[in-house]
C-alpha cells in the first residue's frame, strides 16, 4: 500500500510529533471520497461537478460529520440536471449519517454564473459569498473535475485580473497582494462570526457549544489558511525576478495558474507548506497543529462530540469538557498570533499591513 | 502577417473542390484539406495530383476524425503515401489504435488537443500523456476547443507553453454548446486575445468557423482581431 503523503503529515515528521486525529480524519476523508465516487461514478460530467465541501471538503471528516455538497453546474442548462441532482442526492443520503443545514447553502443545485459575475453588490447574497468562497477554501470533486477546475479558475481570474495593485504592487513595500481577494475573504470570516449569533438566536440557542467551538477552530482555521494562501502569492515568487512577472501582462494567466495551485491545497496544509518552509517557528506549529488535533479528537469520539451538541446554552463555564475545548481554541489562536506576527519570515509585516486594518 | 485560411470542410463538407474555388479570390495563404469523415479520404487523396493549390505556402491533411480499428491499417498506408509532399496530418487522438503504426509519420503526424465530448486529449495532462507515446509529433493547436473545456484560457495558456515546440498549426473556430465549429462571437474573441502573444507570427492559423461564402471574408477579420487587436478595440459584431 502506498504510503500517504501531504505537506501536514510532512510536518508532523520534520518536527518530530504525531497527530493522530488530523491522520486519521485525512485517511477516513479519503475512503469516504472513493466511497462517493463509485456510487456517483454515472453521475459526472464535464459541464458538472458534484463538490464536497465542509469537513469532507477539507479532508477532515469523521464519523458523525454530514457531508456538505453541491451540484455545480457550468454549461448549457438542461431539465434533466435536476434529475441528475435528485440521483446524486439520493447516493450521497446513503453514505452521509447526518442531514445537512437548514439554510440550504448545502445539497442544493449551484449555477455557476453566480458564483462568477456576482462577487460585491446587492446581489452577492450569504449564500451566494459563502459558496464562493468555500470552493475556493474547501472544496473537493467526486469523479470528473473539469467543471469545478474550470468554475474556480475563472472565479480566481476575477478576483485577480481586476485587482489593478495585485500586479502593480502595493506603492511602499513592492508587494503583490490580492486585496480584492483578501478582503472577500475577511468579509466571509466575518459573516460567518456574525451569522453565529444569528443561528444562535434561530434555534433558540440548541447546538450553540459546538458551534462555537468550530468557529473557533475549522471556521478559524478557513480564514488563516486564505490568509496565509493570500500572503502565498507574493511570497512564492523569489524576490529576484518577481517584478519581471508581476509586470509582464503575458504572464498574468501563470500567475492565475499559480494562485490556483496554492488554493487547491487543504487548508491544514496551506499553513503545514509554510510551516516546511520556517524551522524557527516549528514550537509555534507545534502548538497550533496540536490543538487543531485536540479538536478532531472531540468530534471523533461520539461521547464528547454529543455532549458538546446537546450542552444547554450558558453552561459552558462550569462544564469541563467545554472549558478544556475553550482552552484548546485559545492555544490554537495563540499559535496563529506567533505565525502570523513573526517577523523573522516576511509574515508578520504582511500581517500589520494587509491583515489588520 | 499571420498566414490565414480555411479548413475545407468547414466552407464545404465532403466537398473540397467547391471549397478551393471558394478561397479562390481570398486573402488566405494555408489550407487544410479535410477528410474529416472517412469516406472523402480516398476520393481527396486520388485528386491530389490535380488540384491547383499553388496560392498556398502550407497545406496539411485532415485524417478522418472517427474510422473502425479494422480499418486503420489501410487509413494510415493512404496517409503514409502522401508523406513525401511535407504535409502534416492532423489526427483525433481517439481515432489512434495501433501507436506503433502512427509513430512512422513522425513529425508529419499532428496531435489536435480534442473538445469536452472525447475522453482524452483534451487537457495539458492528457496531451503530456499522448505525447509521452508519440514523441515526435507535432501539435495542432485548437483554440476552440481549448476554450470549451476551460474558459479561464489558463489550460489553452500552458499548452501554448508546454507544447511550444511541437505547435504546427493552428485551428479556430468558436466550439458551441452543441460542439459544432461557430463564427468566432465578442466574447471568444476577448478570449482568444489572452493567449494570442503566445501564438508564432509564422504559425499557419486554419478557420474552422462554419461559413457562408460571403461571410468568409468577415470571418477572416474577426480571426485577425482574436490573434492581434488589442482588447479595447473589439467591437461587438
Amino acid at each position: 500500500m502506498e504510503e500517504p503523503s501531504y505537506p501536514t503529515l510532512d510536518l508532523s515528521r520534520r518536527i518530530g510529533v504525531q497527530w493522530p486525529n488530523i491522520e486519521a480524519a485525512r485517511t477516513f476523508s479519503r475512503e469516504t471520497l472513493d466511497i462517493l465516487k463509485c456510487a456517483l461514478a454515472d453521475s459526472d460530467s464535464d459541464d458538472t461537478s458534484v463538490v464536497v465541501l465542509g469537513s469532507l471538503g477539507r479532508e477532515e471528516f469523521t464519523s458523525g460529520s454530514d457531508i456538505d455538497w453541491n451540484l455545480l453546474v457550468d454549461g448549457i442548462a438542461d431539465p434533466n440536471h435536476h434529475a441528475l441532482f435528485l440521483d446524486a442526492q439520493k447516493k450521497i443520503k446513503e453514505v452521509a449519517t447526518k442531514s445537512v443545514g437548514r439554510e440550504g447553502t448545502f445539497d442544493a443545485f449551484v449555477s455557476s454564473h453566480d458564483l462568477i459575475h456576482r462577487i460585491g453588490g446587492e446581489d452577492d447574497t450569504n449564500r451566494n459569498l459563502t459558496r464562493r468562497l468555500l470552493l475556493l477554501l474547501e472544496s473537493t470533486p467526486i469523479g470528473r473535475s473539469i467543471a469545478h477546475e474550470r468554475v474556480v479558475k475563472n472565479i480566481l481570474k476575477r478576483y485577480l485580473l481586476e485587482d489593478l495593485s495585485f500586479w502593480r504592487g502595493t506603492t511602499v513595500h513592492s508587494h503583490h497582494i490580492p486585496h480584492f481577494l483578501l478582503n472577500d475573504k475577511a468579509r466571509f470570516w466575518r459573516t460567518m462570526t456574525v451569522d453565529f449569533a444569528y443561528k444562535l438566536r434561530m434555534r433558540s440557542g440548541q447546538g450553540w457549544a459546538i458551534r462555537n467551538i468550530k468557529l473557533r477552530m475549522s471556521r478559524k482555521l478557513l480564514y488563516i489558511s486564505g490568509l496565509v494562501a493570500c500572503f502565498r502569492c507574493h511570497l512564492i515568487f523569489p524576490e529576484e525576478g518577481r517584478e519581471s512577472v508581476f509586470g509582464d501582462e503575458d504572464l498574468r494567466l501563470e500567475v492565475v495558474n499559480v494562485v490556483d495551485a496554492i488554493f487547491s491545497d487543504k487548508p491544514l496544509d496551506i499553513i503545514a507548506t509554510f510551516g516546511i518552509e520556517h524551522a524557527h517557528l516549528y514550537g509555534t506549529f507545534s502548538q497550533l497543529f496540536g490543538a487543531y488535533d485536540e479538536f478532531l479528537g472531540i468530534l471523533r469520539d461520539e461521547e464528547r462530540r454529543k455532549h458538546l451538541e446537546t450542552l444547554a446554552e450558558g453552561s459552558g463555564d462550569h462544564d469541563p469538557l467545554y472549558r478544556e475545548a475553550r482552552a484548546m481554541s485559545h492555544r490554537f489562536r495563540d499559535a496563529i498570533l506567533e505565525m502570523l506576527f513573526d517577523d523573522q519570515s516576511e509574515l508578520g509585516l504582511l500581517t500589520r499591513l494587509y491583515g489588520v486594518v | 502577417m499571420q498566414p490565414l485560411g480555411f479548413s475545407t470542410g468547414a466552407l464545404a463538407l465532403s466537398d473540397f473542390r467547391r471549397a478551393l474555388r471558394m478561397l479562390q479570390d481570398q486573402p488566405v495563404s494555408v489550407v487544410e484539406l479535410s477528410a474529416i469523415r472517412e469516406h472523402e479520404l480516398i476520393p481527396l487523396l486520388r485528386s491530389l495530383d490535380d488540384l491547383d493549390l499553388s496560392q498556398f505556402k502550407y497545406v496539411s491533411i485532415h485524417a478522418p476524425s472517427s474510422f473502425s480499428q479494422a480499418n486503420e491499417l489501410s487509413i494510415f498506408r493512404e496517409l503514409y503515401e502522401s508523406r513525401d509532399r511535407g504535409w502534416p496530418v492532423i489526427v483525433h487522438p481517439d481515432t489512434l489504435h495501433d501507436f506503433s503504426l502512427w509513430r512512422e509519420l513522425g513529425d508529419l503526424l499532428c496531435i489536435e488537443n480534442m473538445d469536452k465530448r472525447k475522453p482524452g486529449g483534451r487537457t495539458i495532462r492528457e496531451l503530456e500523456l499522448l505525447f509521452d507515446e508519440f514523441p515526435d509529433a507535432s501539435f495542432c493547436f485548437d483554440i476552440g476547443h481549448a476554450r470549451q473545456v476551460d474558459t479561464s484560457m489558463t489550460e489553452a495558456y500552458l499548452m501554448l507553453k508546454r507544447f511550444s515546440s511541437r505547435l504546427r498549426q493552428l485551428h479556430i473556430s468558436e466550439v458551441n454548446t452543441l460542439n459544432k465549429h461557430d463564427r468566432l462571437s465578442f466574447v471568444s474573441i476577448l478570449d482568444f486575445q489572452e493567449v494570442a502573444h503566445l501564438i508564432p507570427s509564422s504559425t499557419p492559423v486554419i478557420i474552422e468557423s462554419v461559413v457562408a461564402e460571403d461571410q468568409i471574408g468577415a470571418e477572416i477579420c474577426r480571426v485577425q482581431r482574436a490573434l492581434h487587436a488589442p482588447m479595447e478595440q473589439v467591437e461587438a459584431s
